[in-house]
């Protein structure tokens, strides 16, 4: 394994050092160490089952909802270890928001889905909310398409508008970190491509981490590169370099399709 | 006779059984339907919703057994709805994995078919007993026995199809479980848990055998919740065993109104759930 | 940007984010506003558990509140006759002899005749409608079986009263009792005067109630069988016996049976269904035309004239002894289901 030093002169937001992940008695992640830089992008990639989401499922302690599943080792966020039990849950996950594979938007109107995060944490007046709400969908690019109507349903927006909403809320809470899972996986290709612009905008406020199987995906929107197989970071580094001159033999025979 | 044909001749039996087995069946419980309409009908009058229950031999109706009815069904099913939800969200959100989950809905299972004589045993123990006399509200807490593993047996089953995506995503905006729960996953299934409640009402609205001893009867008017209280049910039983023509026939009519109000009730939440279904 | 920022304000105030609208609109503290925040809700949060984990225990509580005040009421009646109340014939509330030997002998033979019919009508229904019944007759006949599952048992009970009764004593008994009045067995079965109520009326009509559950139930397992199996009994030429017969049936035997134990624990338990056509009489009687009582139906005609603290705590022992045998019936009915269940899933 490479040594995950700093690649380049970066600032480190997320640290990890020596992560292993358990699923019940099975190991599913080995000794798993990377930075992830702030307000840039890190994907992460390998052939399903390698590990990738469940390395993202650590980083807002998400396996936390499940009996069974424990992390070991390290987690530094801006220096605080978030694996200590001691951490509060909740507020971590507002510093670190998520979005899914599926879009998740909640049972209710579209200005509710945004409000939804805002309410949790600070008392608004309508008008202030109103304002935040706006900047929200425009920070996610919707807010054109749904300006109109927004006492309607989430549930009535298409999948790509249903996953744009879901980062509008995410960025609502004014999160530090965004976790994407596979977000484009249940999209048509011009919804993906508008997914993936945004993405790129929000690398200017937020260090991201992304979780994908599509590696020209990969290529476009992040500027490192980890790749991941049984459990283990093979590579990681500059997203040109992993892509054009991986180190590792495997890295090489996954990129250029030989297997995964 | 060839081998095919015995098989083919067996396969015909067999259906032609299946076939009369359904007609049989149906036949019945269409001729119950049909005599319940025929018979209830023909009492049915302004009188039955207007007047209380008479005296033998005299004109009346079942206002006091209707009023009656719906006051206990009401209580009953406040004081059940609360805590069958609250516990069905213990085991479909908290305790989805533990002990305590496992053991409560075998036991609530067994309690959604116990004999519900048997609860109106129970409640007499625990509230007439030490009352002393009969009441509308031991009737009430002896319905309310009944609503609890309705409700609580739906709650689990609806909040568990809520997609797991969902109360993750709530997580990751940084709510707490409470709130999860209160906001997302109860709005998500709503419909699911307002047919819970639906069911239990049409459940309980026809129980007769948890009033006999804990409500008992009353010939008269009365919504005093301490004393003794009339109820649909319970004015079936009494009328229908005696000897005179009048009362068995409000008896008739009061099972026509418990019958169509309790298939209006699973209807409407049949409707609901099947909405649900739908926009899914 | 050079160095790690330990908190969003300071993350706020570097450069690259000038041309961000949304941090502007936001409190500059927003960190210390969330810890208040979060220390409210966690609050909120714990009690939230801790209430509906109390609601989960309560359900529990009440089961051992039943049981326990069951054996309680009944402790007068369990000392006078110990387990001799299980097997004593006797019923008389003036010299305070009470047995329940007539009480379960009726309940147990109502519930044995209700299932020898609903068991191969139900089971014929649900066959019926998954295999035989055509497809735009199937949801309307099936909708139609679920809701007269949940009509009250009374309605049964008036309906067998005023209706099935009479019909019984001018039209099946008299008959049944020439017909078998020569052949030994049955002779004794089929004996006495036709009084149209009875053992048998009871459990007919104890059949026809529990026929909705029994057919629900059957179909609902029988629509647990994947598709590719019963494709592949087709496959290879069995008809649709065989395929009910060799495929379908072996697959969900253990959910039918569990079914079947529902319906037989709610026979077993029923009151208002049997109270109007039993008849009321305290003995064990060999014919099934004469007049008995079930355990339920006893209670239901005499506790709230009993007087006299043995007499109800007789009662409430024979409650008892219905709550047992049908927590043991329905446990094993749950037990087999659960097990389907977990087989389809």
């Amino acid at each position: 394994m490479n040594a995950p030093a700093q690649v380049k002169n970066h600032a480190t937001k997320i640290s990890v050092r020596s992560l292993d992940f358990y699923y019940g008695g099975t190991r599913a992640l080995k000794t798993i160490s990377l930075p992830l830089h702030t307000h840039k992008v890190t994907a992460f990639i390998g052939p399903s089952g390698c590990g990738k989401s469940t390395l993202l499922r650590v980083l807002n302690r998400m396996y936390d909802l499940y009996p069974g599943q424990r992390a070991e080792g390290e987690v530094l966020l801006d220096g605080e270890n978030i694996l200590d039990p001691a951490i509060d849950l909740n507020a971590l996950r507002a510093r670190v928001g998520m979005i899914f594979q599926k879009p998740t938007p909640f049972p209710m109107s579209i200005y509710e889905n945004v409000a939804f995060g805002i309410r949790l944490y600070e008392r608004l007046s309508r008008a202030d909310m109103d304002a935040r709400v706006e900047e929200a969908l425009r920070g996610a690019a919707i807010w054109d398409e749904v300006k109109d109507k927004l006492q309607a349903s989430g549930l009535g927006l298409s999948g790509g508008q249903q996953q744009r909403l879901c980062i509008a809320r995410s960025v609502a809470v004014q999160p530090e970190v965004i976790l994407f899972d596979e977000p484009c996986s249940a999209l048509d290709p011009i919804s993906t491509a508008k997914v993936e612009e945004l993405i790129e905008e929000l690398s200017s406020r937020y260090t991201i981490a992304i979780v994908t199987h599509n590696m020209q995906q990969a290529v476009r929107v992040s500027d490192y590169t980890a790749f991941m197989y049984l459990g283990e970071l093979v590579e990681f580094g500059d997203t040109d370099d992993v892509f054009n001159r991986p180190r590792e033999k495997r890295t090489q025979d996954y990129i250029t399709g030989r297997f995964g | 006779m060839s081998l095919y044909a015995t098989r083919r001749q067996r396969n015909s039996m067999a259906t032609t059984l299946a076939w009369a087995a359904a007609i049989f069946g149906l036949a019945w419980l269409l001729l119950i339907l049909i005599s319940l309409l025929y018979e209830g009908v023909i009492g049915l009058s302004p009188d039955v919703f207007t007047q209380t229950t008479p005296p033998p031999g005299s004109k009346g109706g079942l206002l006091n057994a209707i009023v009656g009815s719906l006051i206990m069904t009401a209580i009953g099913v406040a004081l059940g709805t609360p805590l069958g939800m609250l516990a069905g969200t213990y085991m479909a959100e908290y305790g989805r994995y533990s002990k305590l989950t496992t053991v409560v809905r075998f036991i609530n299972d067994i309690l959604l078919s116990a004999p519900s004589i048997v609860v109106g045993l129970f409640v007499y123990e625990l509230l007439v007993g030490p009352m002393g006399h009969f009441s509308g509200i031991s009737g009430a807490v002896a319905l309310s026995l009944l609503v609890i593993p309705v409700v609580l047996r739906t709650t689990e089953d609806m909040l568990l199809l809520v997609p797991g995506s969902m109360r993750e995503a709530a997580a990751a905006l940084g709510a707490p479980r409470a709130l999860v729960i209160g906001k997302v996953a109860y709005r998500a299934a709503k419909a699911g848990l307002v047919t819970g409640v639906l069911l239990a009402v049409a459940r309980v609205s026809g129980e007769t055998a948890p009033l006999l001893f804990t409500a008992l009867n009353n010939q008269f008017w009365s919504t005093d919740l301490n004393a003794p209280m009339a109820s649909l049910p319970a004015v079936i039983f009494q009328f229908a065993l005696s000897p005179y023509k009048d009362w068995q026939q409000l008896a008739w009519t009061g099972a026509l109104l418990i019958t169509l109000a309790v298939l209006a009730l699973s209807i409407t939440a049949r409707a609901l759930s099947a909405g649900r279904r739908k926009s899914k | 940007m050079t160095t790690s920022e330990p908190t969003r304000r300071e993350s706020n105030g570097t450069g690259d984010m000038s041309d961000m609208t949304m941090e502007d609109a936001a409190p500059r503290s927003a960190v210390v506003d969330r810890a208040k925040a979060l220390s409210s809700i966690a609050l909120l949060d714990r009690i939230f558990f801790h209430v509906t984990r109390a609601a989960a225990v309560i359900v529990l509580l009440i089961l051992g509140g039943v049981i326990v005040s069951l054996f309680h009421g009944s402790m007068p009646a369990i000392k006078a006759f110990g387990f001799g109340f299980l097997f004593s014939e006797a019923w008389n509330p003036v010299t305070d002899k009470f047995g329940a030997l007539p009480a379960i002998y009726g309940t147990l033979v109502t519930s044995i005749i209700a299932m020898l019919i609903a068991m191969p009508v139900g089971i014929g229904i649900a066959t019926f409608l998954t295999e035989l019944c055509p497809h735009a007759l199937r949801r309307p006949i099936g909708i139609a079986i679920e809701l007269l599952a949940g009509i009250p048992s009374i309605i049964y009970g008036i309906w067998g009263l005023f209706v099935f009764a009479p019909f019984v004593q001018t039209h099946v008994q008299p008959p049944l009792i020439s017909l078998f009045g020569d052949v030994p067995v049955l002779s004794t079965l089929f004996a006495g005067p036709p009084y149209g109520i009875g053992l048998l009326t009871a459990g007919f009509i104890l059949a026809i109630m529990v026929l909705p559950f029994i057919a629900s139930i059957s179909r609902d397992v029988f629509e647990t069988v994947p598709p590719v199996l019963k494709e592949a009994a087709a496959g290879i030429g069995c008809t649709t016996w065989e395929m009910m017969r060799y495929v379908v049936l072996p697959y969900s035997r253990v959910g039918v049976i569990g079914g079947i134990m529902l319906g037989l624990g709610r026979a077993l338990g029923e009151t208002m269904a049997v109270t109007f056509v039993i008849g009321n009489a305290h003995k064990v009687s060999p014919s099934l035309l004469a007049p008995g009582t079930t355990i339920s139906a006893t209670i239901a005609n005499e506790f709230t004239e009993a007087v006299g603290d043995l007499y109800t705590a007789s009662l409430i022992e024979l409650g008892l002894i219905l709550f047992v045998i049908t927590f043991i019936v329905l446990a094993i009915a749950r037990y087999m289901l659960m097990r389907i269940e977990q087989k389809s899933a």
